[in-house]
């Protein structure tokens, strides 16, 4: 679905942010992606849609990342922003939503009555004539996730989806996530939502991946995350207890 | 929003201007395309009153009151936002009354010179066109009105233009208004920001709209958008909205060619 190889991106500075990136993400793959800040999480999403200019193949469902498959990988890839207010540029959460499949020439009707099957199956059918600047931060993500979703995308990249979410918010995002039965790369501090919602995890650090494994191995491997400036999540801290208890 | 935070009181008040145009009405749910040709020809007619013509202009007042009833919105709504330009507006004619002494008429024993009148019918034009541009934004999204100027064919690069700056906007006036918050937390007792922190204050404002500029046009792009609007924007004008605007057409050309109240007053009293 997925395929990098030898990808690298330093910023017009010159600090190197990736460096020599190869992984490979299948269809239907749930796949969390973890490090420090500044490991190069977010730049290493970006690369995937074509958004930052990196070195090295990118290969989106078949198709080689250039100039001229842009419109195909980023219809193939739906990207949930780290901000919402950033993601959601229309006045109503509909006009959001409409505005990215009337882009690729879908008509205004066929459009909404994708928006209303999207948002009942969300749960938030009532969000559809909210302005956005007047829904709550968890509603906004779910829009965010729904606006998303009109692309019918092959696969969904988040980049730290349950930042400023409330307790209930953050597991009614859970709950969504693990519904999608598309493949996911979620980039996240939230070890434990994590830890919840994917089956394989990559652990990214100085721009390298230095861990590739079963979520519940790299996870739980203590000297590995905090020698990554990362700490055991709150739910394998337990089984850490009890192991050494 | 305090009132120490002017950026935060423009982003709602452009904010108000979506909500308003997301309410349903007959005004509303005419085409964008004959409203807004309505309007061009409205303020149009409105500004090509001759000086003196202060009866005929002052029919002209029906249109946009008649408007703001039909689309439900309050006059009042419209010169609240409009406050900050309408005193500039009435300002242009000041002078008049002192250049242009000729007595016109008598009204009881006070005579009324040219320059007063003129001064009148220009601040009638300049509220008369303000108002009904504030009902074309608040009956219409502006994506809308971008559809419309398309259809127009107006340079794709001027439509694309408008739509962006009027959203982007928003984006600076959050960024200043949170600045201005942060600002006013660690500077207790002052009234807005002081003069030796514009320059950083300035500075940083223009950074952080340009990053949160950059996310928003990546969020754009990754949904397809290539600097033009989607052509379902451009829907089709239903021939009840032609013939609506072809009836307010109708009625402003009369209102222009022949002085209503003077025909009225003519046909009541005789002369």
């Amino acid at each position: 679905m997925i395929i990098f190889k030898n990808v690298s991106y330093s910023y017009p500075g010159g600090r190197s942010v990736l460096n020599g990136v190869s992984l490979h993400i299948s269809p239907g793959e749930r796949v969390g992606l973890i490090g420090a800040n500044g490991a190069g999480k977010s730049t290493l999403l970006k690369a995937a849609l074509g958004l930052v200019d990196a070195d090295g193949s990118i290969t989106v469902d078949g198709t080689g990342l250039s100039r001229n498959t842009l419109p195909f990988v980023r219809k193939a890839l739906g990207y949930v922003l780290q901000d919402s207010d950033n993601q959601m540029f229309m006045p109503t959460v509909l006009d959001d939503m409409v505005f990215g499949p009337m882009n690729y020439g879908m008509s205004r009707t066929e459009a909404e009555a994708l928006a209303d099957s999207i948002l009942s199956g969300l749960g938030v059918a009532h969000l559809k004539h909210r302005q956005n600047h007047k829904i709550s931060g968890g509603e906004k993500r779910m829009a965010a996730i729904a606006t998303v979703l009109m692309s019918t995308p092959k696969a969904v990249l988040m980049d730290e989806p349950s930042s400023s979410l409330d307790p209930k918010n953050r597991r009614t995002l859970i709950h969504t996530v693990n519904s999608l039965p598309i493949a996911k790369l979620i980039a996240s501090h939230d070890l434990d939502m994590i830890l919840d919602t994917c089956d394989r995890v990559l652990l990214i650090g100085s721009g390298q991946i230095v861990a590739d494994g079963a979520a519940r191995d790299v996870l739980g491997d203590k000297e590995l995350l905090e020698k990554n400036g990362l700490e055991l999540p709150l739910g394998m801290q337990r089984c850490w207890t009890g192991k050494r208890g | 929003m305090s009132r120490f935070n002017p950026a935060g009181e423009a982003g709602q008040s452009l904010r108000l201007v979506d909500e308003l145009a997301a309410l349903d009405s007959p005004m509303h749910r005419l085409a964008p395309l004959p409203k807004l040709l309505l309007t061009v020809l409205y303020v149009s007619l409105t500004l090509s009153f001759p000086k003196y013509a202060l009866s005929g202009l002052s029919v002209m007042a029906l249109f946009p009151v008649f408007g703001y009833q039909l689309a439900g919105i309050s006059l009042l709504v419209c010169f609240r936002r409009l406050r900050f330009i309408l005193p500039l507006v009435c300002a242009v004619g000041l002078f008049n009354p002192f250049f242009d002494r000729e007595t016109l008429f008598f009204l009881g024993n006070l005579p009324v010179s040219g320059g007063v009148i003129s001064m009148l019918t220009l601040l009638l034009k300049g509220v008369f066109a303000l108002t009904a541009a504030f009902l074309l934004i608040a009956t219409t999204p502006l994506e809308g009105i971008c559809g419309a100027l398309g259809k127009l064919r107006c340079p794709k690069v001027m439509v694309s233009l408008l739509l962006l700056t009027f959203r982007y906007i928003t984006v600076l006036l959050d960024e200043a208004s949170l600045m201005t918050e942060a600002y006013s937390l660690r500077a207790p007792g002052q009234r807005g920001v002081h003069i030796s922190a514009w320059g950083s204050f300035l500075g940083q404002l223009l950074l952080r709209s340009m990053d949160r500029a950059e996310s928003l046009y990546s969020s754009m792009l990754l949904r397809g958008f290539t600097g033009e609007l989607p052509r379902s924007f451009n829907s089709a004008v239903s021939p009840l909205s032609w013939t609506a605007a072809g009836i307010c057409a109708a009625l402003m050309v009369l209102s222009r060619m022949y002085d209503l109240p003077a025909l009225l007053g003519k046909l009541l009293i005789g002369g």
